[in-house]
C-alpha cells in the first residue's frame, strides 16, 4: 500500500514538474531559445503568489488573475527581445542564464533571502487531501495534475486543429520555408513566449502552495525540469507530461522500495540508459 | 638621454616600493597605539545561493554588533571597520576570498562565514595565514582541528552524543515515554553525523537509541535535494512510532510535517535537528508539539536572567531585522551564536591589548572570553576549544518557541502528547 502511495503522490507531483517543463520544452523546440529565464519567472510567480495571499489575504488560487497576464506580458517581451537581438540557440542558454543571475538577485532584494511560507491561514491547501479509502490525493499536487493535465490537452488541441498552431509547427520545421509561406515568426514567437510565461505563472502559483520559498530554489529545478523536457522530447507536449508523471512516480517508488538517497541516482541512470536508446525523447515516434 | 629615462623609471618604482613597504608596516600588527585608523575585520558570508537565508540573519547580528562597539568606543581605541564580501555559498569562493582580504588587503582581523563547509574553507586559510578565527555555527567539532578557531555556538565535542543523549533524556521524563522512534536524516554534512557519526566514532542516534532499548522504525536517509516528501510520511504512519526524530535542515520539518498532514496523520512528538525557526510556527496546528534544539531564545524569563543590555540587543535586532524585510525576526540561536562569535573576537583583541594574531589565540586559550547570551567560555585546544554546550531543547508551545530543557533552565515545561 505504501508502493502505491508513493507512486501516486510522485504522479501527482510529476504534473508540477510537467508544468514547469513545457514552457520550457515549446520555446526550445519552437523557437529554439533554451529559456533559464523561465525559471526566473516561475520564481517571481510563485513570490507573488505569496505576497498577494499574505497582505490582500487573496486566496492563492485567485492570484493567477494578476500573475498569469504579467508573466504572459514578460514572457513576451522576453521573447521579442531575444528575436530584435538575434540571439542564438547556445547564446540563448548563456543570455538567460545571466538574466536568471539578475532576477534572483532582484527578488533576493525584495523578499530577502530568508525562507518565504504562506500561512495555514491564507492557505487551506498546504495540507488539505482528498481520500479514496486508504489512499490519498494531496490537494497541492491534485491541483499540479489536473492543470498540467488541462493544460497540455488544450495547448495540443490548438497546435494540431488552429492555424497558429500549424504555423507554429512548420515554422519550427523550417523557418525559412515557413517564412516564404507568409507565416509572420515574429509576432507568433512573441504569443508563444507569452503563452509560457503564463505556464511559468502557473506553476509558480503551484509551487508556493506546497513550499517555502527562497531565491535559491530557481537552481533546484533545473534536474529535473530538464530531465522531463529531454525525456519527453524537446517541443513535445504530450511528452513532456508523460516523462513529468514518469519521472514522479518513478521517484516515488524508489524512494520507498530502496531508499530516498536511492531516487537521483536511479532515476537519472534511467534518464541516460532511456536517452541512449531513444536519444529524441521517450514519447517522441522514430519517423519525426 | 635613456640612460637619465631609465633612472627616472627607477627612482619612481624605489619610491612607490618604499611607499607600499611602510603602509604595509603601518597596516599590519603591532600598529602604533596613536593610530587613528579603523580596525578592519574581514570576512565573508553566503548573501546568495543556498545558505543565504541563514546568512541574513548573521549579517544584521554583526552590524548591529560593529554599531554597538563602536557607539562604546571601538576596539583599542579606535572604530572598527567590518568588510564583508558574498561567498554565494560556495566553498571555493569562500577560500578565494579569504585569501584576498589576508594577503592583499590586509584586514587586522578575521571572523568565520556560516555554515560547515564555508567555516573549514576559510579555517585552512586561517591556518595558513596564522590568524585567529571565532566563528559562528560549525558544529563538527572532529574537524576543526585548527588551534586558534573558536566556534561561537558548541554541542561539546562530540555532538552525535550529546544531540542524541538531551533528546533521550528530556522525553524519558514524560509521564508516557517514547519507546518506538523513527530517524529520518538528511545526508547533509552537519546532520548525517548525528544520526550515524562519523569514520572514526560511529556512534549517533540510532545506536544511541538501540542501546537505551528503544524500538528504531524506519530508518531512513535522505538527499537534500528531497522534493517528494509523501514517500517518507507514508513509511513514517504505517510504523506509527511514538517519537520522529528527523535530523535536517532548513524547512525538512515543515515539508515532513506538512506531507504527512496530507496523509491525514500527525505524529505524537516528532524533534527536528536545524529547522529555520519561522516557517514552522506558520505551519499551525500542524507544527504545534515540535521540539529543536537552542543556545538561546528571547522568552521572558530568560531575558530577566540576562538583565537590560540582552533586551535591548534583542529588540534593537527586531527592528533591524524587519528593516531588511526578514520574515522572521526573532534574535534566537543564529543571531546569538553570530553575537558570541564577536564577543569572542572582542575579548582576544582587549585581552592581547593588540592585534597580534598569536597573542589573541593564546589570550583566549588562558583566559576565556566573557560573552552576554553564554556567561564565561573556556577554550581547550585538546577538544578543539569546544566550549561546555549551552545547547538546550525548545518545543512550539502555543504558536511560539520556548525553551523546555533541561529544566533547571526551561522557560516552560515539556509537553508530551495530548492524551489518546
Amino acid at each position: 500500500m505504501i508502493t502505491i502511495q508513493s507512486a501516486l503522490t510522485g504522479l501527482l507531483l510529476g504534473g508540477l514538474y510537467a508544468l514547469m517543463a513545457a514552457g520550457v520544452s515549446v520555446t526550445w523546440g519552437v523557437l529554439r531559445i533554451i529559456n533559464l529565464a523561465h525559471f526566473g519567472m516561475i520564481l517571481i510567480s510563485a513570490y507573488l503568489t505569496f505576497q498577494l495571499a499574505s497582505d490582500w489575504g487573496l486566496d492563492p488560487i485567485l492570484t493567477l488573475a494578476v500573475t498569469v497576464p504579467a508573466m504572459f506580458v514578460a514572457g513576451g517581451a522576453l521573447q521579442w527581445a531575444y528575436d530584435r537581438l538575434g540571439i542564438s540557440e547556445l547564446n540563448s542558454l548563456l543570455a538567460s542564464f545571466g538574466l536568471l543571475i539578475v532576477i534572483v538577485q532582484l527578488v533576493s532584494n525584495v523578499w530577502s533571502a530568508d525562507f518565504q511560507r504562506m500561512s495555514a491561514a491564507v492557505n487551506p491547501y498546504a495540507t488539505a487531501s482528498v481520500g479514496i479509502g486508504r489512499l490519498v490525493f494531496p490537494v497541492t499536487t491534485l491541483l499540479a495534475f489536473l492543470v498540467a493535465v488541462a493544460f497540455i490537452a488544450a495547448a495540443e488541441l490548438v497546435l494540431r486543429r488552429t492555424f497558429a498552431g500549424r504555423a507554429l509547427r512548420a515554422f519550427a520545421e523550417d523557418r525559412t520555408i515557413a517564412s516564404a509561406f507568409g507565416i509572420d515568426h515574429r509576432r507568433l514567437g512573441i504569443v508563444l513566449g507569452g503563452l509560457s510565461g503564463a505556464t511559468a505563472a502557473v506553476a509558480g502559483m503551484l509551487f508556493a502552495l506546497a513550499n517555502a520559498l527562497t531565491p535559491a530554489t530557481a537552481f533546484e529545478w533545473f534536474g529535473i525540469v530538464f530531465a522531463v523536457v529531454i525525456l519527453g522530447g524537446i517541443g513535445h507536449l504530450t511528452g513532456t507530461l508523460a516523462a513529468g508523471l514518469l519521472v514522479g512516480a518513478l521517484s516515488g517508488v524508489v524512494s520507498v522500495l530502496l531508499s530516498p538517497a536511492a531516487a537521483p541516482f536511479v532515476l537519472f541512470t534511467a534518464i541516460v540508459l532511456a536517452l541512449l536508446l531513444r536519444p529524441r525523447g521517450l514519447f517522441v515516434r522514430a519517423a519525426q | 638621454m635613456r640612460r637619465r629615462g631609465s633612472a627616472v623609471v627607477a627612482t619612481v618604482l624605489l619610491l612607490a616600493i618604499t611607499a607600499c613597504e611602510s603602509k604595509s608596516e603601518s597596516d599590519g600588527e603591532g600598529a602604533p597605539a596613536a593610530s587613528t585608523e579603523p580596525i578592519v575585520v574581514g570576512s565573508t558570508l553566503s548573501l546568495s545561493g543556498a545558505f543565504a537565508a541563514t546568512g541574513a540573519i548573521h549579517k544584521i547580528a554583526g552590524e548591529q554588533f560593529v554599531a554597538r562597539l563602536n557607539a562604546k568606543g571601538g576596539l583599542l581605541g579606535r572604530q572598527v571597520q567590518w568588510v564583508v564580501r558574498d561567498d554565494e555559498s560556495d566553498q571555493a569562493k569562500v577560500s578565494t576570498l579569504y585569501e584576498q582580504l589576508i594577503s592583499q588587503e590586509r584586514v587586522d582581523l578575521i571572523i568565520g562565514p556560516y555554515a560547515t563547509p564555508n567555516i573549514l574553507s576559510a579555517m585552512a586559510v586561517a591556518q595558513r595565514h596564522g590568524y585567529t578565527m571565532p566563528h559562528h555555527t560549525s558544529v563538527l567539532a572532529p574537524l576543526m582541528t585548527y588551534e586558534c578557531q573558536f566556534p561561537g555556538w558548541s554541542i561539546g565535542p562530540k555532538p552525535n552524543e550529546f544531540v542524541p543523549n538531551q533528546l533521550f533524556d528530556a522525553v524519558a521524563s514524560l509521564p508516557n515515554p517514547p519507546k518506538k522512534v523513527a530517524i529520518l536524516t538528511n545526508q547533509n554534512g552537519s546532520t548525517d553525523f548525528v544520526s550515524y557519526g562519523s569514520q572514526s566514532d560511529q556512534t549517533g542516534a540510532v545506536s544511541i537509541a538501540k542501546q537505551r532499548g528503544l524500538t528504531v522504525a524506519p530508518e531512513i536517509r535522505y538527499p537534500p535535494s528531497t522534493t517528494d516528501w509523501a514517500p517518507l510520511a507514508a513509511q513514517v504512519r504505517d510504523a506509527a512510532p511514538d517519537l520522529v526524530i528527523n535530523h535536517g535542515l532548513g524547512v525538512d520539518p515543515v515539508n515532513l510535517l506538512q506531507a504527512m498532514a496530507q496523509l491525514g496523520y500527525k505524529p505524537p512528538l516528532m524533534f527536528s535537528l536545524f529547522p529555520a525557526p519561522g516557517p514552522p510556527l506558520g505551519l499551525g496546528p500542524a507544527a504545534e508539539g515540535l521540539l529543536s534544539v537552542t543556545i538561546f531564545e528571547p522568552n521572558k524569563s530568560t531575558l530577566d536572567k540576562l538583565g537590560k543590555e540582552a533586551t535591548e540587543i534583542v529588540e534593537e535586532f527586531k527592528t533591524r531585522a524587519t528593516d531588511a524585510k526578514l520574515p522572521y525576526t526573532v534574535f534566537e540561536t543564529q543571531a546569538a551564536a553570530s553575537w558570541t562569535a564577536w564577543e569572542i573576537l572582542v575579548a582576544a583583541v582587549e585581552r592581547s591589548g593588540g592585534l597580534d594574531q598569536k597573542a589573541m589565540c593564546d589570550k583566549l586559550h588562558s583566559d576565556g572570553a566573557d560573552t552576554t547570551f553564554n556567561g564565561h567560555l573556556d577554550f581547550d585546544p585538546a577538544v578543539h576549544n569546544f566550549w561546555r554546550t549551552t545547547q538546550q531543547i525548545k518545543q512550539i508551545q502555543s504558536k511560539d518557541w520556548v525553551t523546555v530543557w533541561p529544566a533547571d533552565r526551561a522557560a516552560a515545561k515539556l509537553q508530551g502528547p495530548p492524551a489518546a
